[in-house]
């Protein structure tokens, strides 16, 4: 197996970009991604597309091959990879294999999502066909109530608190407002949001217990990245090559109800566990992570799964502040997708991007973890049923 | 009349796992062959939320959604006809029945729905 490195990264601001067509986001990053790896008028080998919902929201399949044909990338090989609101990584993940065999040298990943051309409740129906569909989806469970339910069973087992939510919320909005990318850039207040006699119009109950400020937003987007051998990185960039130092995937059972435990996140365990074996690195090595906050008890629930914190103790310090910039774990320091958004097939890369821009030293001071060596991410798809994470490194 | 609540789990038999939804090979021991059991007693309930941002098919403000556990060992999602949570409580008995959950062209979707004892 080659070592695989990253030489190009590419994204577009996330939001409602009403002007531009699913195609038009993925070919903006991909093209920013060739410029950044100096490529801009060469071809790639593969091209890897991450989307979850474009034969549902825009009635359009083979979107690899419509991004290949934009792009003029002829003859590269081309793939769509869906894999829920994980299709980003797993994408990446795909496109890291194809290179360390030897098979390809030059491969570019897009991931993107348009979601908010379609009204609110198509948007909440499409996220909601990843529940089962004969035990879970006719009930009208979505993945904003999965959440709600994790949460109670949370807080009971665990005595996590509303005001450990509030927390994590509070600092992903702050940071989200000085990202470029992000879909929200409003910072919060705890009174605001909690404490104020405004607080429950501010911030309604939306599956209880979690509230309206515990939800990401939902988004239109995209990422790209470009890989090769870690031994040719030099030759094709002059950018710093971030090495993909590790990575994981693990499945769990498709419905909460046949785990034996549901606040266990058996899938988040593992596959970080992989990553970081690989790797040869432990969770305490890691400068900065990406973790999937699609609601802010995730945020928590990763951050003791993968292995940050002891189980029952992420809350507490996501409220002492230990997952802030400068904290002992800066966990999205990008404002995670609670400001930056989902736009489900855009995620996983957004979360590669951002940490290469944080390995690289690229970010304005106020964003960049200092001297970031080692970063990690975590993509959630489904609740927990398939998850991707990546061990990265800066390359010196 | 009351309706016969229509859930089927699966009993593995080698080695007992209960399976719902169905599974081709056991989650437990990987064989293949399963006993067809039926929900029996009162259901207790393991876990719930009230949602609000509703799907398609649905014309109510909110839906209350739980997770409960059969005396038998069957677990299924259900939906939960109380107007406050503050009706529920982790481990409550409820009443189990089979009724409309939502409406698929014009026609009522059957599944499972549960009231406080």
């Amino acid at each position: 197996m080659r070592d695989v490195a990253i030489i190009g990264v590419g994204m577009i601001p996330f939001g409602r970009r009403d002007e531009d067509s699913l195609l038009d986001m993925l070919a903006y990053a991909s093209l920013d991604a060739l410029d950044d790896a100096g490529m801009s008028e060469k071809g790639v080998d593969a091209v890897y597309v991450a989307n979850m919902g474009a034969g549902i929201l825009q009635h359009q399949t083979s979107v690899a091959s419509a991004l290949v044909d934009r792009l003029s990338l002829q003859p590269a090989a081309a793939d769509t990879i869906e894999n829920g609101p994980a299709s980003g990584a797993s994408a990446i993940k795909n496109g890291v294999l194809a290179v360390a065999s030897g098979y390809y040298d030059t491969v570019l990943v897009a991931g993107g999502e348009k979601m908010r051309e379609v009204v609110g409740w198509k948007a909440t129906d499409f996220v909601a066909t990843m529940t089962h569909p004969e035990v879970e989806y006719p009930y009208g469970i979505t993945l904003p109530g999965m959440a709600g339910m994790f949460t109670r069973l949370y807080m009971e087992k665990y005595g996590l608190t509303q005001e450990q939510l509030i927390a994590v919320a509070i600092k992903n909005q702050k940071m989200g407002a000085l990202n470029p990318y992000a879909h929200v850039n409003m910072v919060i207040t705890r009174e605001g949001i909690y404490e104020s006699p405004d607080a429950a119009v501010n911030n309604p109950v939306a599956a209880d217990p979690l509230r309206f400020y515990d939800m990401c937003p939902v988004s239109d987007g995209a990422a790209a990245v470009i890989l090769c051998p870690l031994e040719k990185a030099r030759e094709i960039s002059r950018k710093i090559p971030v090495l993909i130092a590790g990575f994981g995937q693990a499945t769990d059972t498709h419905t909460l109800q046949e785990r034996e435990d549901p606040t266990d996140l058996k899938a988040v365990t593992l596959a970080a566990e992989q990553a970081f074996r690989m790797a040869n690195l432990k969770p305490k090595d890691v400068d900065v992570a990406e973790l999937h906050d699609a609601f802010t008890i995730l945020e928590v629930a990763e951050s003791e799964h993968v292995g940050f914190f002891k189980k029952g103790e992420g809350g507490k310090a996501a409220e002492k502040g230990e997952t802030s910039i400068n904290g002992k774990i800066p966990i999205n320091v990008s404002g995670g997708l609670k400001s930056r958004g989902h736009p489900v097939g855009a995620t996983g890369v957004a979360q590669v991007v951002e940490i290469v821009f944080q390995l690289r030293h690229e970010l304005v001071p106020k964003r960049q973890v200092k001297d970031a060596k080692v970063g990690f991410t975590l993509n959630f798809g489904g609740f927990g049923n398939n998850v991707v994470a990546f061990v990265l490194r800066r390359s010196e | 009349m009351k309706q016969e609540i229509r859930i089927t789990a699966y009993k593995c038999k080698a080695c007992g796992q209960i399976h719902y939804p169905y599974h081709d090979r056991c989650l437990a021991c990987k064989k293949r062959d399963f006993e067809q059991i039926k929900p029996e007693g009162d259901a207790h309930l393991l876990a719930y939320t009230q949602i609000f941002n509703l799907p398609w098919g649905f014309d109510v403000r909110f839906l209350v959604i739980g997770v409960v556990e059969f005396a038998n060992g069957i677990k299924s999602m259900g939906q939960i006809q109380v107007d406050s949570l503050e009706k529920l409580k982790t481990g409550m008995s409820l009443k189990p029945y089979w009724g409309p959950v939502r409406v698929e062209a014009e026609e009522p979707v059957y599944g499972l729905v549960l009231r406080p004892s």
